[in-house]
């Protein structure tokens, strides 16, 4: 990589430690941040790289440990006083205001901005700041009227406008196209140049390797590793991002394969964004086994558990549950064919807050003969079902007439589990079914998935962590963009491999 | 969100108690009646007297009590339909207006349609009905397939009712013979007495009806299952494949029709004439009611007797040359302290150690949230 590689140091970061609650995101981290490069902050889901950098632009504090900014110990009390010191963020959520103009916007809360002023000289302003940083901005354009990757431009000229010397940039790609993103990959050339440092935040190795000078590796919240770009292959760069320990499958193989219990046929589907989010899949699931779909999210995941569950709409393709076409049809005759859902948001999806355990739990089976006549539910069969469920599935509950928000996370998901594997008869799509369980309850949703695998029921299980896909899978496939990158036998799954293909990287020598 | 020096700051509680939150209504009533009386007070008059009289004029003897039935009947009415939109989620602000158009249906039924009593009765509650439904129908389908808030659809309406009732009593169907003002011809048709009294007639007991159907039906009927669900989560009712777009309009719908029933009843069983006076803001009254009984079915009937007991302490209190308005103060005063106590009941006050931002936990992101700010940890 070209660039003109300082050596002082802009930023130096040491043993950042930082928790939520009982999980621990960040251990002891050391970062340092070199001015006149692109410093890429690589890592999966949950490596703690977004939690890193808000910390250095002062949105969280750290339990302990010390920010050195240009040699010098400071103490950031909130995100004005990072952009004081020169540090400034922009996050993958923008925070523009959509009926404003581009002018408005970059100089709202700003002290440079004039106290009396004009539509005309707001905009005089923007055009100068635009030539200024060589970013191209319409100053009288409305942020609604943009583009996503020219409000990603607004961003990052309002976070330079205010000063800062050292630019964050959380998976800034994530929602550009790829010509975009060389546009971005100049404008960012262009400012390390001018002595400046760029952290750009991000899963995907291509673009590491293509824009930053150096790259920190975190998983778990640690430091793997921390190099010159130039020095490490994207193979490596893929090892060190998932991590190289050998699989140990800790059960049994699936023993007999049944039907073909689910399939996608060339499916096609957008993201709420209207964005293309599955680009003619095909996907089938056999009953009794469990297969994984490994990749980092955003990858169409989401989109793919919805299409399967009757959730989403299908712009092009065919689903099939059992054999039968059921494209197009309401998620109620899908439940109806024997399908399961565990979606990734249980507390807005799945689940009621404010309605009571019971009733919760009879969700998807109310309508049955058992629970209720055209009219009324039996209120005693409702009763007892639900009380069934609740000690099956182990849920820790004191009063079940109460409402389920006061029950954990982990409890809520057992239920969940339960639930969903009643309705599962042919197949159960549990997405993230472990996100942010504590250990228990994790292995018991985990055996949950196992014991409706071993029942001769097909599981799609989606996740963000490999380990867990890993662990439980029969069948590995992996996702980016929309496709499917990858198939392995649980056997055959190949850790490098696997992690390369999630960061979109097919070839080794790319 | 932001911390003071000392490091005190806003919490959100996971979980607010029935218990916690039935005194905070409370407090709230408590308050606003001693903040009237304490005006009553420095401006010279008994505050203890005014409350002695007003609960003898309302309570005193079965004379007075059936006065207050008549004006509970209409408020607990709308209260009910107003209760009913809240079990989806909906606020029909609106009843107010579906009352005044059921009140002018029945009306209209009553002056043109003969018939044995009976008959114009049963009539004038079905058109009476039809017409409050109908009046709601339109902010229903646009809240259900086009997410138009329906507080102001509703509310815009009652304006139209309300130009609509002038228009008809004072032009269209005004009495020209009698002695009357701004009003309809007198409809005949009317509720029989309750055992033969002048004052009270059976409608009373049409609100504490409606109001034991509600209990049941949300207790154990399907319709009532999934529109609670709805109401709690929409996209877990869609999860479930409960048809949400369709139970919004259906329970708008019927929110309309009880209220449209209340202007029916208030028609034959207290005023007998259509007129620009019609209502004396029950919807609103009856709004104030709902919301702060919350669910309860009992808590209803005991906080409609409390506003209907207002009402007719601020009759009996223009004898003392007070005016009526003074009790409007009062219940919106009550509505005002409970809404903000109701928020406060959420939040507890702790000290903290200093952090700018804390993440919000996942649970407290669930519902509204008034001053948390979402930042969620990578």
């Amino acid at each position: 990589m070209s660039g003109v590689t300082g050596t002082a140091c802009a930023v130096r970061l040491r043993g950042i430690t930082k928790r939520f609650d009982r999980l621990l995101a960040l251990d002891a981290v050391d970062l340092d941040l070199r001015r006149g490069e692109v410093h890429a902050l690589l890592g999966e889901n949950g490596a703690g790289k977004t939690t890193l950098m808000n910390i250095l632009a002062g949105l969280y504090r750290a339990d302990s440990g010390s920010i050195e900014l240009g040699g010098e110990q400071v103490s950031l009390r909130g995100p004005g006083e990072a952009i004081a010191h020169g540090v400034g963020m922009v996050h993958q959520h923008f925070k523009l205001v959509e009926t404003m103009t581009v002018a408005e916007n970059l100089h709202f809360g700003w002290d440079d901005t004039p106290v009396l002023t004009s539509r005309r000289q707001l905009a005089d302003r923007a055009d100068e700041l635009s030539r200024q940083f060589g970013i191209t901005v319409d100053p009288r354009a409305r942020i609604w009227q943009l583009s996503v990757g020219e409000q990603q431009r607004v961003e990052i000229l309002r976070t330079l406008a205010r000063g800062a010397q050292v630019l964050i940039l959380d998976e800034p790609t994530a929602v550009l196209t790829d010509a975009e993103a060389d546009e971005l990959f100049a404008i960012l050339r262009n400012l390390v140049s001018e002595g400046r440092t760029v952290v750009f935040i991000s899963h995907k190795l291509r673009e590491v390797k293509a824009v930053s000078d150096r790259v920190t590796v975190l998983r778990g919240g640690r430091v793997v590793g921390s190099c010159d770009t130039a020095d490490v292959s994207v193979r490596e760069l893929g090892t060190m991002m998932t991590g190289a320990e050998s699989v140990v499958v800790a059960r049994s193989a699936s023993s007999a394969c049944g039907e073909v219990v689910a399939e996608l046929v060339g499916v096609s589907a957008t993201s709420n964004r209207g964005l293309p989010a599955l680009r003619a899949i095909d996907v089938s699931v056999r009953g009794g086994e469990i297969v994984g779909v490994a990749g980092v999210s955003g990858n169409g995941q989401s989109e793919l558990a919805e299409v399967i569950t009757g959730l989403r709409r299908v712009e092009a393709g065919k689903v099939l549950i059992a054999g039968k076409d059921v494209t197009g049809r309401p998620p109620a005759q899908f439940s109806g064919a024997g399908v399961g859902h565990m979606p990734e948001d249980r507390i807005g999806m799945a689940l009621v807050a404010s309605a009571s355990v019971r009733r919760n739990a009879v969700l998807r089976h109310y309508r049955g003969n058992a629970l209720s006549s055209r009219l009324s539910l039996r209120r005693g069969a409702v009763r007892g079902f639900a009380d069934d469920l609740v000690r099956q599935a182990r849920v820790q509950v004191r009063n079940a007439a109460a409402p389920i928000a006061q029950l954990s996370g982990g409890n809520q998901q057992r239920l969940v589990a339960h639930r969903e594997a009643l309705v599962a008869e042919k197949l159960l799509v549990a997405v993230h079914p472990t996100r942010g369980l504590d250990v228990h309850a994790a292995a018991e949703v985990d055996q949950a998935l196992l014991d409706r695998r071993n029942a001769g029921c097909g599981v799609l299980l989606i996740s963000d962590d490999l380990e867990e896909i890993l662990r439980l899978a029969d069948r590995v496939v992996v996702m980016y963009d929309g496709q499917i990158r990858g198939e392995f036998a649980a056997d055959a799954a190949d850790r490098q491999r696997i992690g390369m293909l999630m960061g979109g990287q097919d070839e080794e020598s790319a | 969100m932001s911390t003071s020096s000392a490091g005190w700051r806003l919490e959100r509680r996971l979980d607010v108690s029935a218990a916690r939150s039935v005194g905070t209504r409370t407090a709230g009533v408590v308050v606003a009646v001693l903040g009237a009386l304490a005006v009553f007070q420095l401006t010279g008059r008994s505050a203890p007297d005014i409350a002695g009289e007003s609960i003898k004029g309302t309570f005193g003897n079965w004379s007075n009590f059936q006065e207050t039935l008549i004006i509970l009947t209409p408020i607990l009415i709308c209260a009910v339909a107003v209760a009913l939109g809240f079990r989806i989620r909906v606020w029909n602000i609106g009843v107010e207006g579906q009352f005044l158009m059921g009140g002018w249906a029945a009306t209209g039924v009553g002056l043109k349609v003969g018939g044995p009593q009976w008959l114009q009765l049963l009539l004038m509650a079905l058109a009476g009905m039809a017409a409050g439904a109908l009046w709601v129908l339109v902010p229903a389908l646009l809240k259900a397939y086009f997410d138009v808030n329906e507080v102001i659809t509703t509310l815009l309406l009652t304006f139209v009712a309300q130009q609509m009732l002038v228009w008809f009593s004072t032009d269209i169907w005004k009495d020209r013979v009698a002695a009357v003002t701004n009003a309809s011809e007198r409809v005949n048709a009317k509720l029989p007495g309750f055992f033969g009294s002048t004052t009270l007639n059976w409608g009373f007991l049409v609100p504490v009806v409606l109001v034991i159907v509600m209990f049941v039906v949300f207790r154990s009927s399907r319709w009532g299952y999934e529109v609670e669900m709805t109401g709690g989560n929409p996209r877990a009712a869609e999860f479930a494949g409960i048809p949400v777009k369709r139970r919004i309009v259906g329970v708008m719908m019927l929110s309309g029709a009880v209220a449209g029933l209340g202007g029916m009843i208030q028609l034959t069983g207290a005023v007998h004439r259509l007129s620009v006076s019609f209502s004396n803001q029950y919807g609103f009254f009856g709004f104030i009611v709902a919301a702060l009984a919350g669910a309860s079915a009992l808590a209803l009937l005991l906080v409609g007797l409390f506003i209907a007991f207002l009402l007719r302490s601020g009759i009996a209190a223009q004898t003392r040359g007070l005016s009526v308005a003074l009790m409007f103060a009062v219940c919106g005063m009550i509505l005002l302290i409970v809404g903000v106590a109701e928020i406060a009941t959420r939040y507890r006050l702790s000290r903290a150690a200093p952090e700018p931002m804390a993440p919000v936990p996942q649970e407290a992101k669930m519902s509204n949230t008034h001053f948390a700010s979402a930042q969620e940890p990578a």
